[in-house]
Parts: C-alpha cells; structure tokens; sequence
C-alpha cells in the first residue's frame, strides 16, 4: 500500500510535468546541449587521432628514407648531405631521426578536453635537452583557452545543476503558493513521501537524458568504446554523473524545505551554485598555487642560459673546429665501421647532455611542486563537488593532468634510453648500420592501470556519495520537523 | 524625485541585508583579487626586469668566441608585466613570457604559467576583472529583479502612481539606486586598484596608465549600466517577480556562461587554425623549398652546407639563409596570429548580443593584457633576434677567411657583442590599444542605447498596474 503511494504520485507528477510542459522543455534543451557537446567532443578527438596518425607516418616514410639512404651511401652510390646523412649518429639521433613520443586518446576522450587543448600530446624526442622541447605547447587562441571549451564535462559541471534547480527549485514551494500542499497532505501521504517521489520522476529522468546519450553516442561512434575496460569506465562515469546530480537535488530539497517563495528558493539555489561552482574552485586553484608556488620560469630560463653558457665554453675547442668535408669530402661515408663524427655536432651533443644533467635538479622541482599541487587539489576538492567531478571527468576520459604528468616522466624515461642509445655511437664515432636502425629505441606508451583509475575514482565517488547523504539528511530531516504547509 | 526614489530603494537594500550580505562577499572578493594581482605583477615585473638585465650583461661579458656561437648561446627576452594587469590578467595564463632568442628560427614564446596550474586552472582565474564581469551582473539582478515586478505584487506600484509619480521617474530613480548599490561595492576596489596602478607605474607612464585606468572604469561603468537597464526592463515586463528572476538567471546564465563557449567553437569554426603538426610540417615544407632556391640561385650548389660550398662563403651562406627565412616565418606566424585576431574580432563583434565578450575584449585591451599587446612583444623580440643575427654574419662576412678552408676557427670578442643593443621594449601606448578596441566602446555604447531603449518601451508613460 505504502509502495502504491510512491508511485501513485510519482505517476501523477509525471502528468503534470507534461502537461504543464516543463519536462518536455527542459529535456529537449538540455538533450540539445548534451548532444552538441558530444558531438564537439568526437569531431576533436578524431582530428587529434588524425594528427597522430599523421605524424606516424610521416616518421615511417621518414625511417624508411633513412634506411633506404643508408643502403644507398653504403653501396657506394650516393654522398649525403652533411646535415641529413643516415649514416652520421649525430644526425639520426637529432632532428632527422627523432622519434615521436605520444600520448593516445583514451576510449572516453571526447567526454572531457581536460588539458588537451593546452598541453601538448606528443613530443619529437632527439637528443637536445627536455628544456628544449618539453615547454612546447599546443597551437591554441589563448582568448579560446580562457573561454574554455563545450565539452560534455561542460555541460554535467556547469549546467546539469541549473537544470535541475529549474526542475525542482518550486519542488514544494509551488504547491505551497497555490494550496494545492495542505489538500495533499490531508491525504494519507507523508512530506517525505511526497518529496521523494517528486525528485524520483524528475532526477530519473534528466539523469537518463544525461547518461544515456553521451554514452550511447560513444558506442555508437567510437568503436573503441565497446570493449570490456571502457564499458567498466563508462559505468564509472554514469555513477559519477548520477551522484553529482543527486547532489544537486539533495541541495534543492533543503531549500525547499524552509517555507520560502518559489523566488527565494530559485535565489538561494543559484548562490549556492556561484558559490560552489564558480568561486570555490578558483579560490582553491588559488589557494594551491600559494601553498605549492611554482617555482620561477624566469629563474629556469636564467639558469639554463647559465648552464649553456658554461658549456660552450668547456667545449670552446671542439666548438672552433672546422668542418673539414670540403678538402675531404670522404668524410660524409662511412668507412668500415665508422663514421668520423665532426667535433661540432659532438660538442653540441655533449653540451645538451651536461645542459640536461645540471637543470634536472629545477626540473624535477617544477614536477613535484605540480604534483604537490594536485594532491591538494586532491585532497580539498572534497569542498565543492564540482571540482570532485571536473577532475573526475576529466581522468576518465584520459584528459586529467595525472595522465599528462605521467606521459611525461614517460617522455624522459624514453628520452634517456634515445641518449643513452645514442651516446657511444656519436662520441666513439661509430656508422649507423641497418641493424642499429632496427634496434632504435621505440616509443612505448604505457597505459596507467585500470585498476588505479577506479580506486581514483571510486574515492571520488565515495565523496560525493557521502556529501548528498549529508545534504539530503539535513534535507529530509528538516521536512520532518518542519510543518512545511 | 528622482534622488527621493533612489535613496527610498537603496535603503531597502541596506534594511533587508541584500546590500550587507551578497554585497559583502562581493567587496571582500574584489578587494583579494585586487590584493593577489597587485602581488603576483609587481613580483613578475621585478624579477623579469631584473633577469633581462642580468641577460644583457651576460651577453656583453661572452669570451672570444665565434659568432655564431654566440649567436647560438642567444639572448632571454622577457615580456615586462603591465600595472593593469593586477586588474585584468586577460590572456596571460594562457601565454608564456618568455622568449629565448637563437640562431636559426623564431621560437615560441613559452612558459604558460597555465602548464604550472593543475585542471582547475581552467575554472577561470581570479581576479578582479573576472568578478566585475561574471558576478556584478548577478548581483544586480538580486538587486534589481523586483524592482518593478516587486512592487506590483504588494500594490504599492498603483500607489505611486496615484500619487502622480511619473514612471519614467521611477525608472531613473531605480536605475539610480541600482548603480549607487553597485557602486558603493566597487568603490573600495577602485581605490586599492587606482592606488596599485598609480604605484606600479613606470613614472614616465604614468599618464598612459591614468588614461588606462580611467577608460577600464568608464568600459565597466557601460557594461554594468547595461545589465541595470536590462533588469529593470525585465522586472518591469514580467507577470510576477518570480517570473522576472527565472528570466534574468537564465539571461545571465546564457550571457556569461553559455554563450562565451559556443561563440569560442563558432570562431574557431569560421577561421579554422592549424593543429601544431600542420603548422610545423607547412613551415618547415616552405623553409625548406625557400632555402633550396636560394642556394641555387645565390651558390650553384643543390644542398645546403655541403662540400661544394668553401667554408670561407659560410658567413654570406648564413646570411642568405636568415634573410630567406625571414621572408617565409614572418608569413606563416603572421597568418597564424591573424586567424587569432579574426577568430577575436568575431567574438567581440558578438558582444553586441553578448557584452560580457566586447567588455572582456576591451578590458584586456586597456589593460595591456590582450592578443595583440601580446602579439606586439613577439614581433619586437624576433626583430631582437634578427638584429642579432645580421649583426653576427655581417661580422662573419667581414672576416671570412682568405684561405677559403675556414669558418668556426674564427673568434669575435668583445666589441662584437657590444654593437648588439640591449632589448628595449616599450609596450604598445594607448593610440595603438584605441586604434584596435574602438569597436569595443562603440559596440558597448550601441548595447547600453539599446537597452535603455529597452526599458523605456517596457516602462511606458502609463504603466500597467
């Protein structure tokens, strides 16, 4: 009898909704705007895909021509170049060799941008030092990157909690203006009851709206969705999205359950939401930057003049060393084995190597002092849900700044090995061989374990899970004290 | 009259705690970002001042060496902070500020302060611009929302009426109140603000920063009476005051929100700019078709610095290169930057529709904190490098060898280094900031017109009651 209640209201509110056109029309808008995000999300992350694909083959055309040249020279057939000679180390470990080191989007990617649009996802690895390449950014309008970007992040962060709030800020309120609340609960029907039911028909259905067609857009176009892994994400993101939204209900309860305007309602629900949406998490992006500081970019620019400074001049002699291929023009083949490496490129070699080991030390300090600013942001984004979820989404969708920072201490693991390739090559003046071109260090992007994500992700959710318990406590249990009609 | 209605509304905000609540937080706000800028740029300005100087002593101070060692060594330029910037900070999370100045190519400028933040980075940054533009206006519909629709609702609108209180009056009366309930917010971040600038100044600018400063407050006072009017309008049209509240979030919700994303995507749809790879392969692909016709042209020779080029033609070989490769950077960063500006230029003209945009386009105008101030320090430390650069083949020509088998054996000292002049920048003046934003005033005047057009036609003379 008591269930029959549940979904005699239910049933009635759905009714009424209907005909009253809210649900229609705040469906309708917010599939729109979902769906255009979704589509904003596959149409980048394809041309992000296409851009890798891109540069891998230009580097296989590119290994191969190496190869094909080296069989060339060593046939006797052609003198190179001597700034392009396959057979010339320091050549094929610098600019006409440099292997790409790149991160894959991830099954989810078009979720969420995160960080994509800023930071770059890959790296031409030769054996120059990381300051070199590694502050490269990605080619964007900075007015863009400030306005930020559609995204179906976007869409759940910002605007699912207005759509809620326009669902459900006159929750009871409403019925209190017209009188229609005194007749409903002259009724066998409890406050909460009634509360319940009214937030069942509208969270079921914007959180539907919101899930299902994101998600099913995915399946249908992004096959790499439909694997085992990605589904368990999806199901990881559909839980995220649900408490989320949840949370916002919960909020809307508590401001219906003070007897206020329908007016007042809708004011103290969008404070909330400027609070803890649009100012707490600039505030604690603030307060994180003064906690954790970056250490100065001027000093680093500074310092890596220093250090360069240095070693030009420790290399002074090889530095002032002629090339010598116009009396000896031998000199750009290889000759049993070896390949008389010119002591500029070996003093270049050597002068990015010692730049390298004396920066490593300011280097290492900006990574830590991001990742000290992460775990914070870790640790006291429980104070705003939207920042549980913005960082949420955005690691689900392989954007977050933890995948980044982990493919680039994967870059400088990777960078080491080419070096380290490459070193007794240049300095004993070694010749590439076909066999070395084989042997080339390859890029080997490692994926951060699923497991590592979920246990991420389900602390998340755990947070917010427990703040709509809080919040819907504090909801219900002032409906029960308070004689709301 | 006027003033009588005024002091009655801005009384009603003080008694019913509006003023004191959301306003306070409003104030304490204003006055942090206000106290964070004004740290973080006379921080930046003083430690980059001090690393350009350090720079150019290092440069003069270089042993003997070649020159186009030197030339490889390079110089640090460093974009000095501008004292509005403690205001609007515009773009500058989003670009680096510092420029290494080398042999061969125009780089990058690099270090985002934005790379160093983690994600929340992109929930805006705080300071007092952003407060001005996104919350001011929310304040001022929680102010403004009943003003009419408020007063229908408990009957007191039909009584002044009866009292032959004409409602235009009213409406200017209100329209008063709303600016003195902002205003009297502002007032103590305009003075912290004035009192930074005034003091962060360069003195020789300081009347260029004044100038500044007074048209960043009279762009904002526009944008802000826009929003008054707009309210007002609303709360005059609305059947209930509920209905003129949901009306006005949703508007601002659009306006501040929404809106700056899509026009975002829409531009970069309507001017497309090249992912990174594309713009590296094109300018590379064109560096290189430039350079193999002008080693033909210039030295019969098929490759670049191969064997068939005496050392001794090196000098005259780098020269070439450069001024050939001048001709192709300039064309295709130039083609970049102005896909930027267009793709700018579009989302201001939206303003029109949107003001948040046209006075986020201005603000970083004034403040010296925008694309083009941006882009004007790139073009000045790439016409840096090139000095540089001609300055050390010239020198590399005038001492190339006689005996036709050497290049690098060759050492400049001192005096070479001393011909380079130091990088002295000054950032663009007001003229050149005017020339680029007037459509920003004209475009805020055309939206404020039309919405005190607006709130006229939604206030006629005889006022439904």
């Amino acid at each position: 009898m008591k269930a029959r209640t549940f979904w005699l209201v239910f049933a009635h509110e759905a009714r009424v909704l209907i005909a009253d056109r809210t649900l229609p029309l705040v469906l309708t808008l917010f599939a729109l705007l979902i769906g255009y995000a979704i589509t904003n999300g596959i149409v980048e992350i394809r041309a992000r895909d296409a851009a890798v694909a891109s540069i891998l083959t230009k580097q296989n055309e590119r290994n191969a021509r190496n190869i094909d040249q080296l069989q060339r020279i060593n046939a006797g057939i052609e003198t190179p170049a001597p700034f392009s000679n396959a057979a010339d180390p320091a050549n094929v470990g610098g600019g006409l060799g440099g292997r790409f080191a790149y991160v894959p989007t991830s099954a989810l990617a078009p979720m969420a941008f995160g960080q994509s649009d800023m930071i770059p996802n890959y790296y031409q690895v030769t054996y120059r030092s990381r300051v070199n390449f590694m502050y490269d950014s990605e080619i964007e309008n900075p007015w863009n990157l400030l306005s930020g970007r559609f995204d179906v992040a976007f869409v759940i962060v910002y605007l699912l909690p207005l759509f809620i709030f326009a669902m459900s800020y006159n929750l009871l309120s409403a019925e209190r203006e017209q009188g229609t609340l005194r007749m409903l609960l002259s009724q066998p029907l409890t406050l909460t009851k009634l509360v319940l039911a009214k937030v069942s028909i509208r969270a079921g259905t914007i959180l539907t709206c919101a899930i299902l067609i994101p998600v099913a857009a995915l399946l249908i176009f992004r096959p790499e969705t439909r694997d085992a892994v990605s589904l368990v994400q999806l199901a990881a993101w559909a839980v995220l999205v649900c408490a989320y939204g949840l949370f916002w209900f919960a909020v809307a309860v508590i401001a219906n359950a003070f007897s206020r305007s329908s007016a007042a309602n809708a004011l103290v629900l969008v404070g909330s939401w400027v609070v803890l949406v649009l100012i707490v998490p600039v505030l604690l992006n603030l307060a994180v930057s003064v906690a954790s500081p970056a250490p100065s970019r001027t000093e680093l620019a500074t310092q890596t003049r220093l250090i360069t400074v240095d070693g030009l001049r420790r290399y002074q002699k090889l530095f002032s060393a002629d090339y010598r291929y116009s009396d000896k023009p031998d000199l750009l083949l290889p000759k049993d084995g070896r390949f008389e490496v010119q002591s500029r490129p070996k003093a270049a070699f050597m002068l990015q190597r010692d730049v390298e080991a004396d920066i490593q030390k300011l280097l290492d300090r900006f990574d830590a002092q991001l990742e000290g600013q992460q775990s914070l942001v870790d640790r006291w984004g429980v104070i705003s849900p939207a920042i549980i979820v913005h960082e949420g989404l955005a690691a689900l969708a392989g954007n977050g700044s933890q995948r980044y920072l982990h493919f680039q201490r994967q870059v400088a693991t990777f960078h080491a090995t080419w070096k380290q390739f490459f070193e007794p090559r240049i300095l004993e003046s070694r010749a590439m061989t076909e066999a070395d071109f084989a042997a080339m260090p390859t890029w080997k992007w490692q994926e951060e374990t699923l497991r590592r994500q979920l246990s991420d992700l389900s602390v998340r959710a755990i947070q917010i899970l427990a703040l709509v318990l809080v919040v819907a406590g504090i909801g219900f249990w002032r409906l029960k004290k308070s004689s709301a009609v | 009259m006027i003033r009588l209605i005024a002091q009655r509304e801005f009384t009603e905000f003080v008694r019913d705690g509006r003023l004191l609540w959301a306003g306070g937080i409003m104030l304490l706000l204003i006055v942090t970002a206000l106290g964070v800028g004004w740290q973080r740029q006379s921080h930046l300005h003083a430690e980059r001042h001090a690393a350009q100087h350090l720079d150019y002593e290092d440069w003069l101070k270089q042993d003997e060496r070649h020159p186009h060692d030197a030339a490889h060594q390079g110089m640090h330029v460093f974009k000095p902070e501008p004292p509005l910037s403690i205001i609007d900070p515009g773009i500058g999370p989003y670009v680096g500020s510092t420029i290494w100045l080398q042999a061969h190519r125009q780089s990058e400028v690099k270090f985002r302060p934005a790379q160093d933040a983690t994600g929340l980075q992109r929930f805006g940054t705080f300071s007092a611009a952003w407060l001005v533009q996104i919350l001011a206006p929310l304040l001022i519909i929680v102010f403004g929302f009943n003003a009419f629709a408020g007063e229908r609702e408990l009957g007191t609108l039909r009584q002044l009426m009866s009292l032959g209180v004409s409602s235009r009056a009213l409406l200017w009366g209100k329209a008063l109140a709303l600016a003195m309930g902002i205003g009297v917010l502002l007032v103590p971040g305009v003075v912290v603000a004035a009192a930074a600038v005034v003091i962060e100044s360069e003195p020789g600018r300081l009347l260029d920063s004044a100038l500044r400063f007074l048209m960043l407050g009279l762009a904002y006072a526009v944008y802000l009476a826009i929003t008054v009017f707009v309210v007002l309008a609303v709360s005059a049209r609305a059947s209930s005051s509920r209905v003129a509240l949901i009306s006005l979030l949703a508007l601002w919700i659009v306006g501040v929100l929404l809106a700056p994303r899509v026009m975002s995507d829409l531009s970069r749809h309507v001017y497309p700019s090249p992912s990174r790879t594309e713009f590296a392969s094109d300018l590379s692909t064109d560096l290189k078709s430039e350079h193999d016709k002008a080693w033909r042209e210039q030295f019969g020779v098929s490759t670049g610095w191969g064997p068939d080029l005496p050392l001794s033609k090196w000098g005259v070989a780098l020269q070439v290169n450069d001024h050939v490769g001048y001709g192709v950077l300039d064309r295709h960063f130039g083609a970049l930057w102005d896909t930027f500006e267009k793709q700018q230029r579009m989302q201001e003209w939206a303003g029109l529709l949107i003001p948040v945009l046209a006075v986020r386009s201005l603000s970083m105008g004034l403040s010296g904190t925008d694309f083009v101030q941006h882009r004007d320090f790139s073009v000045a430390a790439e016409r840096q490098r090139r000095v540089v650069q001609d300055i050390m083949s010239h020198d590399l020509i005038d001492h190339a060898d006689p005996l036709g088998d050497r290049h690098f054996a060759y050492q400049a000292d001192k005096e070479l280094w001393a011909k380079v002049p130091p990088f002295d920048y000054q950032t663009p003046s007001l003229a050149v900031v005017l020339r680029h934003h007037w459509s920003g005033f004209a475009i805020l005047s055309a939206v404020l017109a039309a919405a005190v057009a607006l709130a006229l036609l939604f206030v006629p003379r005889r006022l439904p009651l």
